[in-house]
């Protein structure tokens, strides 16, 4: 999943200060947690509260995309919805916001979200954590399916640094060590010789930037 | 240097005068709030494992208890005004936990004009109301909860014994079979597949297990497993799911029509109905308006936005305590949801217009004294920024 934040209300506030016909977009694909007609809704109601405050009314349209990063299904979802309609706020993720902003390139999107990364929700502790970084040469297969390149402060791939204590990361005491986690789920699986293992430094031009399919 | 403690109002007391310690009660008492006094040997009430539901009140042989709500004098009060009022011959109690709206009860009963009166728990209903109402020349109908989803886990099951054994000490007196119709109902989720984006919050939310979700597609209910309380609802965030009888757009009309109606400072209290009884002459408060749902999960923060921007001046939230809440932990989801909102609403000022609180019936006095010190805290807001 795609982990976003919510940006301040002023902050898109101010965004949106120009305009009064503003159609709000949430996006039931990957967004963490999910932004999808709820929380547009939501955030048209928080606005308009807002707004009031700054003696400032809006006129909210708000609709949701099955996916707002394919350029195909927002097309065709969105572009009937446009009419009449001076800016777009997205609640997607960067992506998102990239592919509604292509769609009809005179009227300015704007983004309700930051984007921070590919990551899990821990569902009881109601907390996201980082878990892929999208190096594009994946090395679960060695690490016993923990990774080392998003989960390791320092993103090591030949072992700890050392600084690790009681399982913990010496940069944040709340984070975990991703290489005692490793070391752990090797010893209980019986592989603790794919440590013996030297890696060298990644190439890090395989995450690219296209691919065909 | 002397203290002054004053006891705090509770909804029941048993009446040691009375008590003849047949153990009735703490027989039937779901809560086990009933215990023997080893010394005494006399049967003592534990208000603090009270949930209020009065089976005690009602089965009670030697009418040893008082109760606050619903009890026999002011149900006495209600069916002669309310007879009046809706100048109709059909009473149609209904337990709060399974309560339709009107097309339901005409679907349900067959009837298109009736008196109703909505409590929580049937159980709770004394044998002499039931043939009192009869005395009176009235038919009734009783709605009672499927047993395996009653809140009071026995009050159903007691319901259906104190019919059947009225129905036959009715049909001897010539009153014909099954003077009294009983009939069962639950809430239920309601899913709209169409809707659904296949997220699985509800899955994770349901404290019954009752949603689950198949590769590929949408989710499915086993409404076996529902227990109707409308978490699952509040935290979609496709707007699939509706509980029946509390659908969005019904809370919403209802939200509209109250607000339009009030004076200020405008108060809207969302209740949980096992956390607030409604007494059956209204509320004392003139400045707040009253939305009952069936649990404090259902309060959809959508709901409280739409209160906000209709002109409320503060929302509060009457819930359980978790210890008191009849789902499973469904108040503290509650609470986490307000808790998260009142966060958002901080940046826009509104904070200290939203509060949630915990109660319970058994101290009848805590809601109203929460929702007094809320409205006097609204005020000097209201005031504040008129000066400002």
């Amino acid at each position: 999943m795609i982990v976003t934040t919510q940006k301040p209300l002023d902050v898109v506030l101010d965004y949106l200060s120009p305009f009064s016909k503003v159609l709000i977009v949430g996006c039931d694909g990957c967004t963490q947690p999910p932004r999808g007609l709820r929380e547009a809704k939501t955030l048209g109601q928080l606005l308009e509260l807002g707004g009031k405050l700054r003696n400032k009314s809006f006129v909210f349209k708000v609709t949701t995309v099955a996916k707002q990063c394919d350029s195909y299904l927002a097309a065709s979802t969105l572009k009937p919805q446009m009419g009449g309609v001076e800016t777009v706020l997205s609640l997607a993720c960067g992506i998102g916001v990239q592919t509604l902003a292509g769609l009809s390139p005179e009227i300015a999107v704007f983004p309700a979200q930051n984007t921070h990364f590919m990551g899990a929700e821990e569902r009881e502790m109601a907390t996201l954590e980082r878990r892929c970084a999208g190096c594009g040469d994946c090395l679960l297969a060695l690490t016993g399916g923990i990774c080392p390149v998003a989960r390791c402060s320092k993103g090591l791939l030949n072992e700890a640094c050392g600084g690790s204590k009681g399982g913990k990361c010496e940069l944040s005491q709340e984070r975990d060590c991703a290489w005692v986690l490793i070391y752990e789920r090797l010893k209980k699986q019986g592989k603790l010789d794919l440590l013996k293992e030297f890696r060298p430094p990644r190439d890090y031009q395989l995450s690219g930037w296209k691919v065909t399919v | 240097m002397s203290t002054q403690v004053i006891e705090e109002k509770v909804a029941l007391k048993l009446n040691e005068d009375y008590c003849s310690n047949c153990s009735t009660c703490s027989s039937l008492c779901p809560f086990e709030a009933f215990k023997r006094d080893t010394e005494t040997g006399k049967t003592v009430l534990q208000i603090d494992k009270c949930q209020v539901c009065g089976i005690c009140y009602s089965t009670c042989p030697a009418k040893a208890f008082d109760i606050i709500y619903y009890d026999m004098d002011s149900l006495a009060k209600y069916l002669e005004r309310a007879k009046r009022e809706y100048d109709c011959n059909t009473l149609v109690i209904m337990c709060k936990g399974s309560a339709p709206n009107f097309a339901g009860v005409e679907r349900l009963f067959g009837v298109t004009k009736f008196i109703p009166l909505s409590v929580p728990c049937i159980g709770r209903i004394p044998d002499e109301v039931f043939l009192k109402v009869i005395a009176m020349g009235m038919g009734v109908q009783v709605l009672a909860c499927d047993k395996d989803y009653c809140r009071f886990e026995r009050g159903s099951t007691v319901t259906g014994r104190k019919i059947a054994a009225l129905n036959l000490l009715l049909e001897q007196l010539g009153y014909g079979k099954e003077a009294i119709t009983l009939k069962r109902n639950s809430l239920k989720v309601k899913a709209d597949v169409d809707l659904c984006i296949a997220c699985g919050n509800c899955v994770f939310y349901c404290p019954y297990q009752a949603a689950k979700l198949g590769s590929p597609g949408a989710v499915h209910f086993d409404l076996t497993l529902c227990h109707g309380c409308g978490l699952c609802v509040a935290m979609c965030p496709a707007l699939a799911l509706e509980l029946e009888n509390w659908e969005g757009e019904t809370i919403s009309t209802l939200l509209s029509k109250l607000s339009s109606e009030m004076k200020p400072p405008e108060i809207l209290v969302f209740r949980c109905q096992w956390a607030v009884f409604p007494l059956l002459n209204g509320g004392s408060a003139q400045n707040a308006c009253f939305i009952d749902l069936p649990c404090a999960s259902r309060v959809d923060i959508l709901h409280i936005l739409e209160a906000f921007r209709r002109g409320v001046s503060g929302v509060l939230i009457a819930a359980c305590s978790e210890e008191d809440c009849k789902q499973e932990k469904a108040s503290g989801k509650a609470r986490h949801s307000v808790t998260k909102l009142k966060e958002r609403l901080t940046q826009i000022g509104l904070q200290e217009r939203l509060h949630f609180c915990t109660v319970a019936p058994r101290y009848p006095e805590r809601f109203d004294r929460e929702l007094e010190q809320f409205s006097k805290k609204i005020e000097a807001i209201q005031s504040k920024e008129s000066k400002e």
